[in-house]
């Protein structure tokens, strides 16, 4: 094989959110960028992500785009067999039952591309690796508010907290550009928080405006438009509750064309895909990047980052070409300075497995030992409920209004903060809190076609069929399903996870297809965040009943490996992943080089010429969505590059 | 110099690719599928491809058992459809540009199904004019058509197809079934058919063909019919004679 030998000034390992517009701004001022991509390249169109989407029996997150989860047997591929794999919803579940001799799926590392064999508990978020990075993002763009970089000044540091090395302030103007350049619809006014000031100055406005609320939205609105105070105590927040906000959430989804692309036709598939790209997703900055001159080579994974007198000298590389592999060949990259964008779980990965003929054991940029370390998400807790009358869900985008308001207060001294979304996609995530019995409309469906009850809405309490379990054909079957279906509604409590130095990536025993080792993952869910659950249960429970939604179809079953109970509380729980993968190598102030891994500017602390973006480096997370705020770190980071790549260079 | 792996429209640095990149089988051959799913209906070339007279008649039969099993009027699963002045049974099926209606009756004639689908189609050749309730009362008459039935239905709503064995097997034993019952989506096109979604107010999830802020709105049509009545979300089955 022969070595191939690449040389510019910036170098950057990834095509994601952070990569391509780090790659975009680097580009548009002349500065040689080359971006190594672990994945396929950009595609023409969407016809085959579509296609497989389309074809999927599972409609799962990672359904539309490679490598494929499943062989030709139809059973799971072994990851060892996949060049560059990556996570898969189906391979987060499975419990393991008497008498079982294998591990459960999530926790067998020949089914599933992370080895969470040694992991409390499942880490339930996914990604992709592929030009672009991450599509299967909600397109939700809220923005952190201010004590979100500040939790252990304002509330203690006996959670884990601490203190971003910036504040709001550092970073709003990025937010602005941020905003600008995905395309963000939203209205000022509804994306202020009550008691949180001088997050938007007055003269502000977003570049498209807001997308309308949905049916639900409207209604969820108007039911919380009063309530008691003494119902709304539990909140612990530093005033009466005696209303609840449903606002629209700003969103990168076009509502009108914006930068050549069309408005939103409400294809209710943000996740997995926008089949318009109406939506925001990184391979229309990546284009305009390799428009300005950037180089983007695919197929291409970055293996080991290499030092020489405490700088990065090179980075070495494996290319392949099936998506199976072998390796097929390999290199060096060769800059004046490097930006490792590879997400929560690939950056740390890449920088363990450089050990640099064993005179960085650790790993590069490790000295802190900080590095895989407090890996958090936003654990979602999940509800599904039938209303007493249609709002005709399945419509619109998969969310279009949130409760933003309860992401700050004092309780937050004692428990985890969260957020409310309201789903505009019924029960399609999944039926019944596990998805043990597949998604709807599927599960619904067949139920009253075959006469089963998987959904658990085939019973007359629901139908008033006059009995439970009931098989229909006909017109009794178009209107029952018309009516239940269309009854449907999701509500969703992402929740702050505290970081905890436990809740890590490291490096598995097991291999990929180029004979790299995979990410190991141990993670659990603190006491604060349940918390957080148990607070997030407590409203639902209030929204259900001025809903009168007389019927929770949440459940976790008994062998789910994420369920908990919380004392005092008749529920069981469980959370699902939000796919925000954060928290892996966090910044720290200059001063601070023992507890953080990076600068402010998310410069490593240890070597001048290395960079490493993306969420993780998000000290602590809140609870907004992710990647609008590692979209303004990385404009950020653009100027410090700029600034010190002259005497870098030299 | 082959330039497969890189991409790029500028001169950034002296990159060397090392081997040809192949083209991903993924994206091999999955075009066809959905250009043919966007196409307008009344595209005269489809109309070329008509039945030989028994293939007719059994589509026919097959389009009035859809009817009654799915609910769902003819004018919606063969949009073509033509009554003529005949029997029924004699009646032209069409042929539309999605002709989704052919792929359906081609997978419940295939190995393990067709005996109990041709025993439907008989009854039905025989009694043209039977009414649906009697037509779902026979189907539910045997364990045999009963599961072929829902098969049937299954594939109208969701296009997926939910073998009969797996089915029965559900239905009969809930307690062992310890995951999604098995299912194969029969193709894009079909998914993008599913009926379901219409009977819910809905598009198919990624197949919206609506415009912007439909969601706000209810998704009844706000004027009434000609006779003043409101307009359903889909197109009920009426009575075929």
């Amino acid at each position: 094989m022969a070595a191939t030998s690449i040389t510019c000034d910036v170098a950057i390992i990834g095509s994601g959110f952070a990569g391509s517009l780090i790659a975009n701004e680097l580009s548009k001022k002349g500065i040689r960028v080359v971006i190594l991509e672990a994945g396929p390249d950009v595609q023409p169109n969407f016809n085959a992500y579509m296609n497989s989407f389309y074809r999927a029996s599972s409609k799962v997150p990672e359904s539309p785009y490679p490598p494929a989860v499943f062989g030709f047997d139809g059973k799971f591929k072994d990851p060892a067999t996949v060049a560059a794999g990556r996570p898969s919803s189906l391979t987060v579940g499975g419990s393991k039952k008497p008498g079982d001799t294998k591990p459960p799926t999530w926790q067998d590392p020949n089914k599933a591309y992370l080895d969470q064999s040694k992991s409390t508990r499942p880490f339930k978020s996914t990604y992709e690796r592929l030009a672009g990075g991450t599509g299967h993002w909600m397109g939700l763009t809220p923005r952190l508010v201010p004590n979100d970089f500040r939790m252990a000044l304002r509330y203690g540091k006996e959670h884990g907290f601490v203190d971003w090395p910036i504040g709001y302030e550092d970073i709003r103007h990025f937010y602005e550009q941020a905003e600008s350049e995905l395309g963000v619809s939203a209205n000022v006014d509804d994306q202020r928080i009550p008691g949180i000031d001088d997050m938007f100055p007055d003269s502000y406005e977003y570049k498209m405006p807001r997308i309308p609320p949905s049916l639900f939205d409207q209604l969820v609105g108007d039911k919380l438009s009063q309530l008691d105070a003494k119902d709304t105590q539990f909140l612990g927040m530093n005033r009466p509750v005696t209303s609840l906000a449903v606002r629209s959430l700003s969103a990168a989804r076009n509502s009108q064309p914006y930068r050549n692309r069309r408005a939103c036709s409400g294809n209710t598939n943000c996740i997995p895909i926008c089949p318009i790209q109406a939506k925001y997703d990184p391979t229309i900055t990546l284009n305009e990047a390799t428009n300005n001159g950037a180089r983007l080579v695919h197929h291409t994974v970055a293996s080991e980052v290499l030092l020489e007198n405490g700088r990065v000298s090179s980075i070495k590389f494996l290319t392949y070409d099936q998506e199976n592999g072998p390796p097929t060949g390999g290199g060096v990259i060769k800059a004046a300075v490097y930006v490792i964008a590879a997400n929560g779980i690939e950056t740390p990965r890449l920088l363990l497995m450089s050990k640099n003929n064993g005179q960085t054991p650790n790993g590069v940029a490790n000295s802190s030992d900080m590095v895989g370390r407090h890996l958090m998400d936003h654990p979602q807790y999940l509800s599904w409920g039938l209303l007493p009358d249609p709002i005709f869900p399945y419509r619109g985008p998969l969310v279009t209004s949130a409760i933003g308001e309860l992401c700050d207060g004092p309780f937050r001294s004692q428990r985890a903060a969260f957020r409310v979304s309201l789903g505009n996609e019924g029960w399609t995530t999944v039926v019944g809190g596990g998805a043990r019995f597949g998604a709807d409309p599927n599960v619904t469906t067949l139920d009253f076609v075959n006469g089963t009850n998987f959904s658990g809405v085939n019973a007359n309490d629901f139908t008033g069929l006059g009995g439970d379990n009931r098989a229909l054909f006909g017109s009794a079957l178009t209107n029952t399903l018309g009516n239940l279906l269309s009854r449907q509604f999701r509500i969703a409590f992402p929740i702050e996870q505290n970081p905890d130095p436990d809740n890590r990536v490291k490096l598995s025993d097991s291999v990929d297809a180029l004979g790299l080792r995979r990410p190991e993952i141990h993670y659990d869910i603190s006491d604060y965040t349940k918390r957080g659950f148990a607070a997030a249960y407590q409203l639902k429970v209030l929204i259900f009943k001025k809903l009168r939604a007389t019927h929770d179809f949440t459940k976790a079953f008994q062998d789910d490996p994420a369920a908990f109970e919380i004392d005092g509380i008749p529920e069981r729980f469980t959370y699902g992943g939000a796919g925000h993968v954060m928290g892996t190598y966090r910044m720290g102030k200059k001063t601070e080089p023992k507890t953080s891994v990076v600068n402010e500017w998310q410069c490593s602390h240890d070597h001048p010429n290395l960079y490493l973006v993306g969420s993780g480096t998000f000290p602590t997370v809140g609870t907004a969505n992710p990647t609008l705020t590692l979209s303004a770190l990385a404009l950020r980071t653009v100027d410090d590059i700029v600034q010190n790549l002259p005497s870098l260079k030299s | 110099m082959d330039h497969g792996r890189e991409r790029s429209t500028g001169e950034t640095g002296a990159l060397v690719p090392i081997s040809k990149i192949s083209r991903r089988t993924m994206v091999a051959g999955t075009v066809a599928t959905t250009v043919v799913a966007m196409l307008p209906l009344h595209n005269s070339v489809f109309a070329q491809a008509a039945l030989p007279d028994k293939a007719k008649q059994d589509m026919m039969a097959f389009l009035i058992l859809s009817v009654a099993l799915t609910g769902v009027d003819i004018s919606t699963l063969a949009p073509e459809f033509s009554r003529g002045t005949g029997d029924l049974v004699d009646a032209d099926p069409g042929v539309d540009p999605f002709n989704i209606k052919q792929d359906y009756f081609d997978q419940l004639n295939g190995p393990g199904t067709a005996a109990v689908f041709t025993s439907l189609l008989n009854f039905v050749k025989k009694n043209p004019l039977v009414s649906q309730d009697d037509i779902i009362a026979k189907v539910n008459a045997s364990d045999d058509t009963k599961f072929l039935a829902r098969s049937i239905v299954l594939l109208w709503y969701l296009g997926s197809w939910y073998d009969p064995v797996d089915l029965k097997n559900a239905a009969t034993s809930p307690e062992s079934v310890d995951g999604p019952i098995t299912q194969k989506v029969l193709s894009p096109k079909a998914y993008t058919q599913g009926l379901v979604w219409p009977i819910m107010g809905a598009h198919p999830m990624g197949y919206s063909n609506l415009q912007f802020g439909y969601w706000s709105r209810d998704p009844h049509d706000q004027n009434p019919d000609q006779k003043g009545n409101p307009v359903p979300l889909f197109n009920p089955a009426k009575p075929l004679r």
